[in-house]
C-alpha cells in the first residue's frame, strides 16, 4: 500500500469531501418537502427561536417608538393634509366596489384571481450569513400554510414559502437569487405591461421585471404588481415602484429596475396569502419538471 | 449543570447571530452586510484554551442546525465549521498561544470561513457577484464587527474556556 492511503487525516478529509459534496446534491435536488428528522431540528429551533425573539421584538419596538416621537410632529402635519383626501376617496372606492360586485352577480362571476385569505405571522429568524436570502415565520402546516404561497409586509410583497415544517416555515425572499423565483406582474399604466419579477440586483438594491415587450411604454413611478397568472399568487399585490428602464442586449425585450415596496432587511410581521382561486396544475401550464411557475 | 452551561451558551450564541440580523436597522451602514460570527469564534476559543476534540465535535453539531435552519443546504456549515476549527488550532500549534494571537488568527479562521462560504455558494449559483465586491461588501464590513466582538468577549471566553479545560483534567 502505498503511503498516500495510510495516511489517516487525508482519508478522512477525502470522506468528508464525498459526503459533503453528496450531501448538497442531496438539498439542491428538487425537494417538495424536508426529510423528519430536518423538519423536526427546525420545529424545535423555531420554538426556541419564537421563545427569543417574540420578547427581543417587544425591546425594539419600544426603542422604535421612542424614535417616532421625535418626528411626530413633521408626520403629523403630513398625515392630517392626506386625511382630508381620505374621506372622499374611501367613499368612491366603497362605490367602486360596489358597482363591481354588481356586475359580477350580472356576469354571474363569483371567483376572481385576485381574492385571498391573509394567515398573520411573525418572523422569529433570519439566514445570519445573508446568502441564501430566507426568514423563519412561526406558523406551519397546521395553520394551514403551504409551499409557494406569497409572504407580504404591509408595504409589498416580500417572498414566498421556501418549505413547511408542521409548526414554522421559512420564507425566500425575493431578493435571493433563484432561477426558479419568477412571479408574472404587470406595470400599471394606460396599458399595462406584462412582465416577469426575475432577478435582483443586489448592488443597487432592486429588483428586475424582464421580458416587458419592447413597444410598452413604461416610466418611472409607475407601480408594478402581481397579475396572478403565475398560477400560485393572487392577482393585486403591490411590489414595488419602476426606478428605471432598460433595452435588453437583442432589442426585443425591455428589462425595468423596481424599487421593491416593502423593505426586506426590516420584516417583523407578515401576512401568507392563500389564494382563492384554484390552482391550474403545473403540467397544464407546459412545465418542465420540477419546475414552479 | 455545570456540564449543561457549554451547550447552552452556544445554543444562546447561535439564537443571538440570527437576531442580530433580523433586528439590525437596515440602512445604518449602507449596501454592506455584515455577518456576525460569534458562534464560530467561539468554537474556535474552545478548541484552542478548551478541548480541541469538543471543539471539533461543536462546530460539527452546530454546523449541521445551521445548515438544517438557515440554509436548507446540507453539508456547507456542516463541513466548513469543523474544518476552520482544525485550521485554526494548527496554526495555534505553531504560534505562541497568547491573547492577541488567538484573536488575530481567529478573525482569519472567519475570514477563510466567510471565503469558502463565497466559494461554494458561487459554485451552485446562490450568488454571482465577484470577488472584489464580496471583499468591499462583505469581508471587511464581517472582519470588523467580529473584531468589535472579540475586543469585548475574548478575555471572558478565555477565561471560562481555561476553567472548562481545568474541569475535564479533574474528572
Amino acid at each position: 500500500m502505498p503511503q498516500f492511503f495510510l495516511n489517516k487525516r487525508l482519508i478522512v478529509l477525502l470522506i468528508s469531501i464525498i459526503i459533503l459534496v453528496a450531501l448538497i446534491g442531496f438539498s439542491l435536488r428538487e425537494r417538495s418537502q424536508p426529510s423528519w428528522p430536518e423538519q423536526f431540528v427546525k420545529d424545535t429551533s423555531g420554538w426556541v427561536q419564537s421563545l427569543v425573539s417574540k420578547p427581543t421584538q417587544y425591546v425594539v419596538d419600544l426603542f422604535g417608538n421612542l424614535q417616532d416621537l421625535q418626528n411626530t410632529y413633521q408626520e403629523n402635519k403630513q398625515l392630517k393634509t392626506r386625511v382630508d383626501k381620505l374621506a372622499s376617496l374611501e367613499a368612491q372606492v366603497q362605490k367602486l366596489e360596489k358597482d363591481n360586485k354588481q356586475l359580477r352577480d350580472v356576469l354571474g362571476e363569483k371567483k376572481t384571481l385576485s381574492d385571498f385569505k391573509p394567515l398573520p405571522a411573525t418572523a422569529i429568524g433570519r439566514n445570519p450569513d445573508q446568502w441564501n436570502d430566507i426568514i423563519v415565520i412561526d406558523k406551519g402546516k397546521i395553520n394551514g400554510i403551504e409551499q409557494n404561497m406569497a409572504v407580504m409586509t404591509a408595504t409589498g410583497l416580500v417572498g414566498k414559502i421556501k418549505s413547511v415544517n408542521q409548526f414554522s416555515s421559512t420564507v425566500q425572499l425575493l431578493s435571493a437569487l433563484d432561477p426558479k423565483n419568477r412571479i408574472s406582474a404587470y406595470i400599471q399604466g394606460e396599458a399595462n405591461a406584462y412582465g416577469l419579477v426575475e432577478g435582483y440586483d443586489a448592488e443597487k438594491k432592486q429588483l428586475l421585471v424582464k421580458r416587458i415587450p419592447y413597444d410598452a411604454k413604461v416610466k418611472k413611478g409607475q407601480t408594478v404588481i402581481t397579475s396572478g397568472l403565475g398560477g400560485v399568487f393572487p392577482a393585486g399585490l403591490l411590489i414595488g415602484t419602476v426606478e428605471s428602464v432598460k433595452t435588453d442586449q437583442y432589442g426585443l425585450n425591455q428589462t425595468a429596475y423596481i424599487k421593491p415596496g416593502a423593505n426586506f432587511y426590516d420584516i417583523e410581521d407578515v401576512l401568507v396569502i392563500k389564494r382563492n382561486a384554484t390552482q391550474p396544475a403545473a403540467s397544464d401550464m407546459g412545465a418542465q419538471k420540477g419546475e414552479n411557475l | 449543570m455545570k456540564k449543561l452551561l457549554l451547550p447552552l451558551s452556544l445554543v444562546l450564541l447561535f439564537l443571538i447571530e440570527s437576531l442580530l440580523v433580523q433586528f439590525m436597522p437596515a440602512n445604518l451602514f449602507g449596501d454592506k452586510v455584515w455577518v456576525p460570527r460569534f458562534l464560530i469564534i467561539t468554537i474556535f476559543f474552545l478548541t484552542i484554551y478548551g478541548s480541541a476534540k469538543h471543539g471539533i465535535i461543536y462546530g460539527l453539531i452546530f454546523g449541521l442546525l445551521f445548515d438544517i435552519v438557515f440554509t436548507e443546504i446540507l453539508g456547507i456549515y456542516l463541513f466548513l465549521y469543523p474544518l476552520t476549527a482544525f485550521i485554526v488550532l494548527k496554526i495555534m500549534k505553531v504560534l505562541q498561544v497568547n491573547l492577541i494571537t488567538t484573536s488575530v488568527v481567529s478573525l482569519i479562521g472567519v475570514a477563510l470561513l466567510e471565503s469558502a462560504v463565497y466559494g461554494m455558494n458561487r459554485i451552485i449559483g446562490i450568488t454571482t457577484i465577484d470577488f472584489m465586491s464580496f471583499l468591499n461588501m462583505r469581508l471587511i464590513p464581517t472582519l470588523l464587527l467580529n473584531a468589535i466582538f472579540l475586543i469585548i468577549a475574548s478575555y471572558p471566553l478565555k477565561r471560562n474556556f481555561e476553567k472548562f479545560a481545568d474541569r475535564l483534567r479533574a474528572d
